[in-house]
């Protein structure tokens, strides 16, 4: 049985999700969970991820508060209940 | 008869009517956030929008009625892991059931199903000059798309800072056509390419007779594209991005800015210029238009026509301003608003 983890999407997302910004998807590691989300909301792909399948420049992603940049790779466990929460990065003033 | 313009700013998108082109109706932002890009109505019927964020990227949506937007799953894109990144769609066009896309970085997609799927043309997008493509000040963009109307083997498309492009062959080999048009930039291997093209307009009976707002001025062409000379007459400078042509009476209206590297309206006036003569001479056509301390300029794709009799002719500045005029520019109405940045303007009849 795969962890099920909360996705949470900026409102700059809504017009991709037709104004959904909670979602579950499910997977054991940052990677699954990932792939699982681009799988079940394909229009997210290209708003989250580059041509070389990295996060946008600007794209944060947090598990569970924890922006993922800072982790070893997307191989990190995922847990039920954990929560997956995307914003932009807001740069200059 | 209605009007109906699809303003794009860097902020979202607006729509803008009028049923008698006098008194007029905004709605929006749509896309709220968003750069509104480009704008296509279907033949078939509905809407398509460009859209792109500085931070999410471009997407494509479709609509059936202009409020209930869906984005297209399967939109451009380059291949994964590609070294080119999608950024930004410029101009959409539709014909003869096609709908093309021209994108940054630089390339053509098209799609035979009203925009659910699209498909690139490899022989434009890998085309053996890419190594010498070099983007302009607005990136390496895509922007342009011309048809022929009785050959559908032949298209042109406009890349700023690479050139024109023609096709004979229904998209499958390219060639540069850009002989007699300065260089932005010469490139050291592929002499004809590095021509930043910045707007066209084309004859609609007599599609090889073709207008060029370039970089380094203004051009046209008799023989579709295989030789360009100066038409500058008249012009305060040869320097400006949109070009548009009533198909009507051929009345051919552009925005010339100072110098590329001010690129401001000369003396703090917006001033359109229309050529009556085919592009032989042209005069301001001005009257109305700020005329005091007013520096927007008007980017590419945000002038257009709506081909009524007489013309209306519609223009949005990177100051946030939009402009009407319902009679070909003999005059000009200033609307009460201040929308974002202007990057693109449709206008449909009805």
């Amino acid at each position: 049985m795969k962890a099920a983890v909360t996705i949470r999407l900026p409102s700059l997302l809504e017009p991709v999700t037709g104004g959904v910004r909670k979602l579950t998807a499910s997977g054991d590691s940052l990677r699954e969970v990932l792939d699982d989300l681009v799988a079940r909301e394909p229009r997210l792909k290209p708003h989250l991820f580059n041509e070389a399948g990295e996060f946008r420049r600007h794209v944060l992603c947090f598990h569970n508060g924890t922006n993922t940049r800072w982790l070893d790779g997307w191989d990190v466990p995922m847990s039920d209940g954990d929560t997956i929460l995307f914003m932009q990065a807001v740069s200059g003033g | 008869m209605g009007v109906r313009l699809l303003v794009g700013t860097s902020k979202g998108g607006f729509w803008v009517t009028s049923d008698d082109r006098r008194e007029w109706a905004v709605e929006g932002p749509f896309f709220k956030g968003w750069k509104v890009t480009a704008g296509l109505r279907l033949a078939g019927g509905g809407f398509m929008a460009a859209v792109a964020s500085d931070i999410y990227g471009p997407a494509i949506f479709l609509s059936a009625d202009g409020k209930e937007w869906e984005q297209v799953a399967d939109g451009p894109a380059y291949p994964d892991g590609d070294d080119r990144r999608l950024r930004q769609i410029w101009t959409l066009r539709e014909h003869r059931a096609t709908v093309y896309a021209g994108v940054q970085d630089a390339g053509l997609f098209t799609s035979g199903d009203g925009g659910r799927s699209w498909k690139p043309v490899p022989g434009l997008n890998d085309h053996e000059t890419r190594g010498g493509w070099m983007p302009g000040a607005g990136g390496l963009c895509c922007h342009a798309v011309l048809f022929d109307q009785a050959n559908p083997d032949r298209v042109w498309c406009g890349i700023s800072a690479v050139g024109v492009f023609r096709t004979d062959d229904g998209g499958t080999t390219w060639t540069p056509k850009n002989r007699g048009v300065y260089w932005a930039h010469e490139d050291e291997e592929f002499k004809e390419i590095g021509h930043c093209v910045h707007g066209m307009a084309q004859d609609p009976d007599d599609p090889g007779r073709i207008f060029r707002q370039d970089h380094s001025g203004m051009y046209r062409s008799g023989d579709g594209g295989e030789s360009w000379a100066k038409n500058e007459t008249g012009l305060p400078s040869g320097f400006g991005f949109p070009i548009v042509m009533d198909d009507a009476t051929r009345y051919l209206f552009a925005v010339p800015l100072e110098a590329d590297q001010y690129r401001l309206p000369a003396g703090g006036a917006i001033q359109v210029y229309r050529s009556t003569d085919g592009g032989d001479s042209w005069h301001s056509a001005s009257a109305g238009l700020p005329a005091e301390h007013a520096y927007g300029g008007v980017l590419r794709g945000a002038m257009a026509v709506d081909n009524l009799d007489p013309g209306g002719v519609y223009m949005g500045t990177t100051s946030g301003t939009l402009h009407v005029s319902r009679d070909l520019g003999e005059s000009w109405a200033n609307l009460p608003v201040m929308l974002p940045r202007v990057l693109h303007l449709s206008a449909w009849v009805g």
